[in-house]
């Protein structure tokens, strides 16, 4: 049974706008400076009444304008908070962002772990799933597929590793999801060895 | 074939040599204005002559010191900055639209307990008949004026001032503030004879002074200072105030003294090619301020009435500034205070260049691809209207190149 957004509360869960798609990915802008999901999280997108799953990654602050970069500012002041405390136009000429990999997506009120027929709208709003949402999606492993195969500036190996990190996380009893998870991965890199060494590493498998 | 660099190359060669060689003499004559700077003699005797001589120059009014410089009050820790600057798209003769456009950046920044910022950038079509040209009012006689060109940008200065107290009117009531612009205070550009009178009016009294009276009559309420910023001025307001100084006649008439004497030859020669940027280097310390002077300039001296511009110079660390303020920030102490430290303090948070009228600039900025793509915008909107959108032969000679 699918688990709506709609039934939890949305304003704290929208953290970012999509601001460029394609059909496996899309890249989001975050509402709030700094305010990123962490690496691997599960996001979704509304798409009339289904929703697109992706996975975040490549997240990163920069200048809003490409022609402007960012300076060293605060060698004269004692904290951080003070950088922005002196400069307080700063929060309006940066801008946090991050990449999403297309992961899934809900259509008749069921989840499939295959890319959706077209790519999300620009300016949708980028929700996090809840953790009802993580758990109800992550029943089947496929989505992994679509993970190993994204093309990311990330080496999949980290990306691959942070998502099921994420996910597992979520479920009563992380280190069997892990488990599970590593099977599927040793089916997806059968022919190498390396890539899924690298990973089951990070999963401390 | 375009601009061919190697064929002007020896004359760039041969104007850097002349300005070296200007240069080496020109040491000579900075360093009899700092002499004459350092000690003027009768400071009252020269203001007395400053009164009373008939020069083709603009001399600096010596209201206080000549020389006296100041040290920056301490930094109010809670304050504000406001600052606007303007940016234009003039009326393209070749395309069918007769359109302009005026584009306004508006910052806000706000330092101390509860910092944060505005930024804005506001564009305004102008494209109506009764938009595009200006006629008196009431149905007084006076020639229609179109808007173009150099009246456009006084009309962008306008609006800059109109933002400017629009944004003033929205400060916090509590904090001490500075409200900024870039350039000058004083309307040169209002100054043409060829500008009727009904539009001085239009564009000073109803338009910048009526602002700059609104950001006055907010000291009601707190302490708000007025100042206009100009980076690497090359004004010689107080040079030629020390031409003055340097003149035998008691009371100097250039037109009866000197009318036949050669240039460079002239008595008061031994400050000339300096400015007061130059002389300002070399007496003023790190963060340290002239004392203040007052335009005579014409525009200023009989239209300004109390808001008549006064102006100091201020080493700023990068260079020397010419920051221009009313008469009513100039004679009050705590406004005076304000801008001088105010405006070192942005100073050193934008890098040499006050920040809030850096990212004023920023968001008022109309860069070449920004007016190709405004064009672009009405083209489509032409289209989607059935209007024509045939351009010059001209302009589509210059788009489609050809061999």
């Amino acid at each position: 049974m699918l688990i709506r957004g709609d039934e939890l509360d949305e304003a704290s869960s929208r953290i970012a706008e999509v601001t460029q798609a394609s059909t496996a990915g899309f890249f989001a802008q975050c509402y709030e400076l700094f305010d990123l999901p962490p690496l691997g999280s599960l996001i979704k997108c509304r798409d009339g009444d289904n929703e697109i799953l992706a996975v975040t990654c490549n997240a990163r602050t920069s200048s809003l304008e490409t022609g402007r970069r960012p300076i060293a500012r605060g060698k004269t002041e004692s904290t951080e908070e003070d950088v922005f405390r002196s400069n307080p136009q700063l929060k309006q000429l940066l801008k946090s962002e991050f990449e999403a990999v297309v992961v899934g997506h809900s259509f008749n009120n069921k989840y499939h772990h295959y890319l959706p027929p077209r790519p999300i709208r620009l300016h949708s709003f980028v929700y996090l799933c809840n953790p009802d949402e993580i758990l109800e999606f992550s029943r089947s492993l496929e989505f992994l597929t679509l993970l190993a195969g994204a093309r990311t500036e990330l080496p999949s190996e980290e990306l691959i590793a942070a998502c099921v990190r994420f996910i597992g996380a979520c479920h009563a009893e992380p280190s069997t999801f892990t488990k599970e998870a590593g099977k599927k991965l040793a089916q997806i890199f059968v022919y190498d060895y390396q890539k899924l060494r690298t990973i089951l590493l990070r999963l401390k498998l | 074939m375009s601009l061919d660099l190697n064929k002007v190359a020896g004359s760039i060669e041969s104007m850097a040599n002349e300005l070296a060689i200007e240069n080496s003499k020109r040491v000579d004559a900075l360093n009899t204005a700092i002499d004459k700077f350092e000690k003027p003699g009768d400071i009252n005797a020269l203001k007395h002559r400053l009164d009373q001589a008939k020069t083709s120059w603009l001399l600096a009014e010596i209201p206080g010191s000549l020389n006296c410089r100041f040290d920056p009050p301490p930094l109010p820790a809670d304050h504000s900055v406001l600052a606007t600057d303007g940016s234009q798209i003039d009326i393209d003769r070749h395309h069918p639209a007769r359109c302009c456009l005026i584009n306004i950046g508006s910052v806000m920044l706000q330092y101390g307990r509860n910092h944060g910022s505005f930024l804005e950038s506001e564009p305004t079509l102008f494209s109506k008949t009764e938009e595009l040209a200006l006629k008196p009012e009431d149905g007084n006689p006076g020639r229609e004026i179109s808007i173009e060109g150099p009246l456009l940008g006084i009309i962008r200065t306008v609006e800059e001032f109109r933002y400017l107290a629009r944004l003033a009117s929205r400060l916090p009531a509590d904090l001490p503030a500075l409200a900024l612009v870039d350039g000058s205070l004083i309307m040169w550009g209002l100054m043409s004879k060829d500008l009727p009178d009904y539009l001085v009016d239009i564009m000073l009294d109803k338009g910048v002074l009526k602002y700059i009276n609104q950001i006055e009559d907010l000291n009601s309420k707190h302490p708000v200072a007025l100042a206009s910023y100009i980076s690497f001025p090359r004004s010689t307001d107080v040079i030629n105030s020390l031409r003055i100084a340097a003149c035998p006649q008691q009371v100097p008439d250039c037109d009866k003294f000197c009318i036949g004497i050669t240039v460079n030859e002239r008595p008061c020669d031994i400050v000339a090619g300096v400015n007061d940027r130059e002389l300002f280097w070399t007496c003023l310390a790190d963060s340290q301020r002239s004392d203040i002077f007052i335009s005579q300039s014409k525009i200023s001296k009989t239209r300004y009435g109390h808001h008549r511009v006064y102006f100091f110079y201020l080493k700023t660390g990068n260079e020397i500034a010419r920051v221009e303020i009313p008469e009513w920030v100039a004679l009050k102490p705590e406004l005076l205070g304000i801008t001088h430290s105010l405006v070192l303090e942005q100073c050193r948070k934008g890098q040499g260049y006050p920040v809030a009228l850096s990212e004023a600039h920023e968001l008022a900025v109309v860069s070449g691809a920004d007016r190709q793509n405004f064009f672009y915008l009405v083209d489509e909107y032409f289209i989607d209207y059935r209007l024509s959108t045939s351009i010059s032969a001209k302009s589509a000679s210059k788009k489609n190149r050809w061999i």
